[in-house]
């Protein structure tokens, strides 16, 4: 005869499911209930049946587990100093910031650098004006190292010394009285022949320059080399300088002047007349 | 020394304390082997799957909770899910009566056994396996590992009444093929 009592009850019993009430009833109701205790019996055979295959694992197992742990603890440690090393990356890119922008930085110091001493120029000359005085300045305080310059080397004890400095005032423009009066020196008194001779060439260069014409005029007594007469003399015609007839006349009055000298002087005074 | 709970061990894990895993592994190693020899009947793949299961529960320490339920339930629910991913790759059918053989010479090496014992034994893997693998992970849950129903509703997310009606029947049925064979 088949029980009415729910069989789940059977299962729940075995397995200790039951509150100790539940239990209880049930208890009372296996102790008169043959067809429950039959099942009971049975299902618990089975049940205890099975839990006797329990077989152990392998021998590797605990290895496997303490490879597995410390792999882990490994991959957890190179974690870790990975997040440390972004951390520090991270600080880095704070400080130092991205490479382009640093060459930014740096190009915006270089145009800093120009615009402060661009200002700092404009302030101290002063604006425009400030600048063209400053110019002018500069430019009269090159001439006047130019003309200290060829001064001195025209005092110079070498020749080719004298003749450098003679040069040098074609490098000078606008020459200005202590140039011209410093070259018809030298044209008057230089011991050289050539340096006077280099003389007189950039004397005629600067015939145009007030008192170059009387100078050279007057240096025509001075000279008592033929060479020096004589380009003297072509410069005279050359500058149509009719000042000059009255010196070359005086100068034909000298006994020991040479012949060569004495025609072309002639010849000059010819064309001048 | 006091022994602690599995609650506490794992506590201790999840604060970084990972060797307290290794008192967790000596308690549930074997247990778990079963569980997977049970579903699968397969040795090697069940110490596998034992392993798995050993470092899901490490690389989720973080989710475990006490207020969810028991350690045990938390680790089964992972040991299910392991399961799972396992018998999705495989091709059930084909492979179960290939097993079938396997358990058969498998039950031969456990030692301590009397020919009658692995006679049983062998028997019972039979009805096992013959049972359908929900009802066999019923089986293994409550009787293999000694779960309640109510975590058992816990790991699979049935309800405990139907956890009762069910086991009921596996019981039952297990009853069946193994008287049966007998």
């Amino acid at each position: 005869m088949r029980c009415e009592l729910e069989q789940e009850k059977l299962s729940s019993w075995i397995n200790n499911e039951m509150s100790s009430e539940e239990s209880t009833a049930f208890e009372d109701h296996l102790n008169h209930c043959e067809y429950c205790n039959r099942e009971l019996v049975a299902m618990k055979n089975a049940w205890s049946a099975i839990a006797k295959i329990e077989p152990e694992p392998g021998d590797n197992m605990w290895l496997r587990f303490d490879t597995m742990l410390n792999t882990y603890k490994q991959s957890l440690r190179e974690h870790q100093r990975s997040l440390m090393e972004e951390k520090i990356e991270r600080l880095k890119r704070l400080v130092m910031p991205h490479p382009w922008f640093r060459i930014a930085f740096a190009c915006a110091l270089v145009v800093a650098g120009f615009a402060a001493g661009f200002l700092l120029h404009r302030t101290l000359s002063g604006g425009e004006n400030g600048e063209t005085v400053k110019i002018e300045a500069l430019s009269s305080q090159m001439q006047e190292m130019k003309e200290m310059f060829m001064l001195s080397l025209l005092e110079n004890p070498s020749a080719s010394e004298r003749i450098r400095g003679v040069s040098y005032s074609a490098e000078i423009p606008a020459a200005g009285k202590k140039v011209v009066d410093a070259l018809l020196s030298t044209l008057n008194n230089d011991p050289n022949v050539n340096v006077r001779l280099v003389a007189l060439d950039a004397l005629t260069q600067l015939a145009s320059v007030p008192g170059v014409r009387e100078g050279l005029v007057g240096s025509i007594l001075h000279q008592d080399s033929p060479l020096m007469q004589v380009s003297l003399a072509d410069v005279m015609l050359k500058l149509q300088e009719k000042r000059s007839i009255q010196p070359m006349k005086d100068l034909l009055q000298q006994k020991n002047l040479n012949l060569q000298v004495r025609t072309k002087i002639e010849q000059t005074l010819q064309h001048l007349i | 020394m006091e022994e602690l709970t599995d609650e506490s061990l794992m506590l201790n894990v999840k604060q970084g304390k990972l060797a307290d895993m290794g008192e967790l592994f000596e308690r549930y190693q074997v247990k778990l082997y079963n569980f997977f020899l049970k579903l699968t009947f397969d040795r090697s793949a069940s110490e596998d799957l034992t392993q798995t299961v050993f470092y899901r529960l490490i690389k989720y320490r973080h989710s475990f909770d006490v207020a969810e339920g028991s350690f045990k339930s938390w680790m089964y629910k992972i040991a299910r899910n392991v399961h799972f991913d396992h018998s999705k790759e495989k091709q059930k059918n084909a492979e179960q009566l290939k097993e079938l053989e396997l358990v058969h010479e498998g039950t031969n090496d456990v030692t301590g056994n009397t020919p009658a014992d692995d006679e049983q034994i062998h028997k019972l893997n039979l009805a096992l396996l013959r049972m359908q693998p929900d009802q066999r992970e019923l089986i293994v849950l409550s009787r293999f590992e000694g779960l309640k129903y109510g975590e058992i509703s816990r790991i699979s997310g049935k309800s405990v009444v139907a956890i009762k009606v069910q086991v009921h029947r596996a019981i039952k049925q297990l009853r069946n093929i193994y008287f049966n064979l007998q």
